[in-house]
């Protein structure tokens, strides 16, 4: 008895402490038996992350592929291994290790010599994805962009995107694009987290993204992704480039009317790295030769500045600095530009979750000097803005993103401020406005089966308008005025005007916008896909022209602007042929907005405290078909894209007795082109010369032309009825370019080469608009028709050193 | 490599080829409206006892003969109901030399035409005058052209509103500014007309009228349809009604507006 109460003793006391000690060794014995394999696979040449490359160990089954950032990593029992890094177009690397723990191996591979094509084409970044659930999406890279002839030799961002089906703009020297039918305002711009709010230089000439400076764009046309939010007809995202972080390099572009200089490199070896990119104007010195005392110039400055502080933290920051200068005489100074500064730090938690932490601060400003009349008018607004993104690997076949952002809008309208005591402008303040808009957001991409692919997701808004002084009060909360006794819309009287602190809220919007898309893929080459999403849009960009001008407003919704809320269905179908030598995408859309709004007759937005009082409800609605066919090797390249489609807006009375716009029927918006083709083709005859050369045709935008004329006080009056009854002529253009390689590249470091371009090959003068009035010295009625481009030929010499 | 230099330079020039034309464009005829033209103006503080309305019909826009309208009736009756008729005199135009006006009252258009009735009501609006008139050679965008500039006191206590017409020999039809004293209240206003063509000894006949903030919102839609401020960024063109209402079908409008304005008119000579 004794002893089995002994043997009970040493079992509980010792047995079983050693054997759970014992498992505990056995278990950590286990997992001291593996570690892992990672890092950073990088394309030597220019220092980008190559996203898909190959990872595989000799005579094992362990492998993977690396992602988007090129990160790629492995859980391998300890041992020793040889590693082959692969991927098509580049020379294999190899490297043997014993690993004994976790170990990181940034990799650097190298270009295969020939076969320049092949590259361009695996650069999975642009290829028709099948598979993937996400549609209504194009992407560019940085490459892609430069091969497009554009008017005065320079590689523009914009002029590229129009290309593409679904996406237009409102002709030559006009800023902004159009998606969908929508107008400028309605594009959600990101340039490394940073919301770009006018996208042009010298009112549409050139854009303000530097392609030397961007690594790759999105466009998301439809099917939007939960992680965006915040306007309803599409987001571009654009990517910067960082900088190279092995060794110094630059790129320098001189061209007829403006040139680039970009310079990259380490600023501590492997760890950190800068990109500084800068481009200026200067046509305006030829004119000063020439003794005109007019100018017009651009500059802007792009930099990106990387720290990688450790395996698990990587810090980013990227700047933008950019100006437009107008001159007139010295009489008629215009000052214009945007800025930002975008911080990020992505933190990986394990292999599995990482988060992106980013800061990003922004500010747009307007100035106009007019010194005969000695004042100047200052409108800008600015931002502040905090969030946080997680990526959330599940398991292989489910993967979440969620996260938070949260935005502080300031909005200043404009100041008139006079330059000098004698001025008879009176200083007027119009009233600074106030918002918060916030997002929180959850999506899934979800692959149910190998061949069903879902991405599905909701987004949460809420906006709330703050105080400000000289919040205006209407009768009836009308501030549009209906004068039934002689039929038009005017200003109504403001009623009270009060100051509310900025800690409260005069209204705020809450929203949820759901978000799916699916692909179902018959095999590898061919799918057919559906998507569907609510996006809500709380600022709005006021204009009343069809182009942008710097005199737009930006207003933040209220208890007199609505959100708008866009509902778009679309769906396409996708196919590659002889093994992705040629693809095709088609996709048909329909698209409604509520709380679209329009202007009444003769609405004036200049220097307006109050534009609630010139805007009138409505709602739009669009629908389309859009075809790109891609032929994507051999030495033609290129693609064609068609849009077939009709923008519509209704702006009905808000009771039975008013007349709205147009009678409360359905009118053409400004930006409708019912036909849409652009053709672009690359033909690389040999590593010497390449060709490119663009066609486009479209229908002319909506006008109005007039249907009569009368007298009035010794003028000829035009008489106009209805909205956007007419079309301006149909729109084309041929333009082509040559790229020079000089063959002594071949023997030293630095690269040379030549760019050759003709722009409006045939000289037509497409009408950017026509004018009806009097002529001057007659007094007889004419229409005047103004054409912005000509033909114009082009030259531009790069180097990259 | 030498040759390419060549041929680069040569294409290297910057065509810069933006231009207008004109062109010829098929215009749709709408059904023609009415256009009734009264403007009454009552100037330099005169009894202006001479008025001229003129009424005449749409037209397609480049027919340049006017079509005008006779047979019209047509009444303007103060607050004391006194009549005054104006008498057609030419094909469209209508007179009267007996027009008395006296300021701070309200004015009532009757016009029956053509088997319709028309009416519009305005009032007559505060004035002010010209302060003083100068001359320069720096005027203009470009800062050479000769100008004319008149500068008149706004009245800080109101909203005023102000129209200008400058006119001389060589314009095909005058040059029209709007003013408001949005931006100027209280201030001396300068206005300036000028002109590249404009020279030593010509004449420049300046009318200056203060007008009701109506009239100006009016003028100042008008203004926009005439194509003086075109291009590619102009606004929204639209019907423009005004004052003058159809009393048996409110959609049958005609164009036009009923004013009553103070009006200064000087003649300056160019130096």
């Amino acid at each position: 008895m004794r002893s089995y109460i002994f043997a009970k003793k040493i079992l509980t006391k010792k047995l079983i402490p050693f054997f759970v000690f014992f498992l505990c060794c056995f278990f950590s014995k286990a997992q001291s038996q593996t570690a892992n394999l990672s890092g950073i696979i990088f394309n030597q040449e220019d220092n980008q992350p190559i996203l898909g490359a190959n990872v595989s160990i000799k005579n094992t089954s362990y492998g993977t592929v690396s992602n988007i950032d090129g990160e790629y990593d492995l859980k391998l029992p300890l041992g020793e291994y040889e590693i082959y890094f692969s991927y098509l177009g580049f020379e294999d690397e190899v490297k043997k290790i014993n690993l004994q723990k976790d170990t990181q191996i940034n990799i650097y591979l190298v270009p295969k010599e020939e076969e320049l094509e092949e590259i361009l084409v695996e650069e999975n970044v642009e290829r028709t994805e099948i598979r993937s659930a996400s549609m209504s999406t194009n992407r560019l890279t940085s490459e892609t962009i430069k091969q497009i002839p554009v008017v005065l030799g320079e590689a523009d961002v914009i002029r590229a995107l129009i290309q593409l089906p679904g996406v237009s703009n409102t002709g030559e020297g006009s800023a902004g694009f159009n998606v969908r039918g929508g107008s400028a305002g309605q594009n959600l711009i990101l340039v490394d987290n940073a919301t770009i709010f006018n996208s042009s230089h010298l009112f549409g000439l050139f854009s303000i993204f530097n392609p030397d400076a961007v690594k790759e764009l999105s466009l998301y046309k439809g099917g939007i992704p939960a992680t965006y939010g915040g306007r309803v007809a599409s987001v571009l995202d654009i990517e910067q480039r960082r900088g190279n972080t092995q060794k110094f390099k630059g790129e320098a572009n001189i061209g007829v009317v403006s040139s680039k200089l970009l310079l990259e490199g380490p600023i501590q070896k492997d760890k950190s790295s800068f990109l500084v990119s800068g481009r200026s104007s200067y046509a305006h010195l030829f004119l000063q030769l020439a003794d005109n005392p007019n100018s017009a110039y651009f500059y802007d400055v792009n930099a990106k500045f990387n720290f990688i502080i450790n395996p698990e933290n990587d810090i980013s920051v990227s700047a933008y600095y950019g100006r437009d200068v107008i001159d007139i005489n010295d009489n008629f100074i215009n000052v214009f530009g945007s800025s930002f500064i975008s911080a990020r730090w992505n933190h990986k938690f394990n292999n599995e979750i990482s988060g992106n932490l980013s800061l990003i601060a922004n500010d747009y400003l307007y100035d106009l000097e007019i010194t005969s009349a000695a004042f100047v008018f200052e409108t800008g607004l600015s931002n502040i803005n905090l969030k946080y993104d997680v990526s959330h690997r599940l398991n292989t076949d489910l993967s979440l993103e969620y996260g938070i952002e949260s935005l502080l809008h300031e909005f200043n309208p404009g100041l008139v401020r006079p330059t000098d005591a004698l001025s008879d402008i009176n200083r007027r303040k119009l009233d600074d406005k106030f918002a918060w808009e916030n997002g929180i957001y959850l999506s899934a991409n979800h692959n149910l089966t190998k061949d069903l692919q879902l991405q599905y997701g909701l987004r949460l808004s809420s906006f709330f308008r703050l105080g400000q002084n000289g919040f205006s009060t209407y009768e009836n909360d009308e501030p549009v005025f209906y004068n039934s006794e002689i039929g038009i819309y005017e200003e109504a009287p403001i009623l009270e005007s009060t100051s509310i602190s900025r800690n409260e809220t005069i209204k705020s919007f809450h929203n949820l916008e759901p978000r799916l898309s699916m692909s179902y893929s018959f095999n590898d080459n061919q799918s057919v896909k559906l998507g569907y999403h609510r996006m809500v849009q709380n600022l709005h960009l006021i204009s009343n022209t069809s182009a942008p001008t710097p005199f737009d407003i930006w207003a933040p919704s209220g208890p007199y602007l609505q959100p708008q809320k866009a509902d778009q269905v679309a769906v396409g179908y996708f196919q590659n042929l002889k093994k992705e030598a040629y693809s095709i995408e088609t996709e048909v859309y329909y698209k409604t907005v509520q709380n679209s709004f329009d202007f009444i007759n003769g609405a004036n937005l200049i220097a307006n405290n109050n534009i609630e009082r010139v805007l009138l409800n409505g709602e739009g609605r669009a629908y389309g078909l859009e075809i790109l066919l891609k032929k994507n090797k051999g030495k033609l390249t290129g693609w064609i894209a068609y849009t077939l489609s009709r923008t519509e807006q209704r702006t009905p009375g808000r009771s039975p007795d008013e007349p709205g716009i147009n009678n409360g029927e359905w009118y053409l918006n400004n930006f409708d082109k019912t036909h849409d083709l652009s053709v672009i083709a690359n033909y690389q005859l040999n590593k010497k010369w390449s060709f490119n050369a663009n066609f486009v045709a479209q229908t002319g935008l909506p006008v109005n032309f007039p249907v009569g004329q009368y007298q009035f006080q010794d003028l000829n009056i035009p008489v106009f009825e209805g909205r956007n009854q007419n079309r301006l002529p149909t729109f084309h253009r041929l333009d082509i370019s040559a790229t020079l390689i000089p063959s002594k590249n071949e023997s030293r470091d630095w690269k040379t080469s030549w760019n050759f371009g003709i722009y409006n090959l045939y000289n037509r003068m497409n009408a950017a608009s026509i004018n009806f009035r009097q002529n001057q010295e007659t007094g007889a009625n004419e229409a005047i028709r103004l054409s912005i481009f000509g033909i114009v030929p082009s030259v531009s010499y790069n180097i990259k050193f | 490599m030498k040759k390419y230099i060549c041929i680069t330079v040569i294409l290297g020039l910057i065509l810069f080829t933006s231009c207008t034309d004109v062109v010829e464009v098929d215009l749709e005829e709408a059904t023609p409206r009415l256009v009734f033209d009264a403007s009454i103006k009552w100037e330099n503080g005169e009894l202006a006892n001479e008025q001229i309305i003129k009424v005449s019909r749409t037209r397609n826009f480049f027919e340049e003969e006017i079509t005008w309208v006779s047979g019209a009736n047509i009444e303007v009756l103060d607050e004391n109901n006194n009549l005054t008729t104006f008498e057609e005199v030419e094909p469209g135009h209508y007179k009267t030399e007996n027009f008395t006006a006296s300021l701070e009252q309200d004015y009532q258009l009757n016009i029956a035409v053509e088997g319709k009735t028309f009416q519009a009501n305005t009032a007559f609006v505060n004035t002010t005058s010209i302060d003083s008139i100068s001359q320069g050679n720096e005027g203009g965008f470009s800062g050479d052209e000769k100008e004319v500039v008149i500068y008149f006191k706004d009245e800080p206590t109101e909203e005023n509103y102000y129209l200008i017409r400058f006119n001389t020999e060589f314009l095909a039809f005058p040059s029209v500014e709007l003013q408001s004293d949005q931006f100027n209240n209280g201030n001396s206003i300068s206005i300036s007309f000028s002109d590249e063509d404009l020279e030593t000894g010509d004449i420049v006949e300046i009318e200056f009228y203060s007008i009701s903030e109506a009239y100006h919102d009016f003028l100042f839609k008008l203004l926009l349809q005439t194509g003086s401020a075109g291009g590619p960024f102009q606004a929204q063109p639209a019907t423009v009604r005004g004052n003058i209402v159809n009393l048996d079908d409110f959609d049958d409008f005609p164009f036009g507006y009923f004013s009553l304005s103070t009006l200064e008119k000087v003649n300056v000579i160019v130096e």
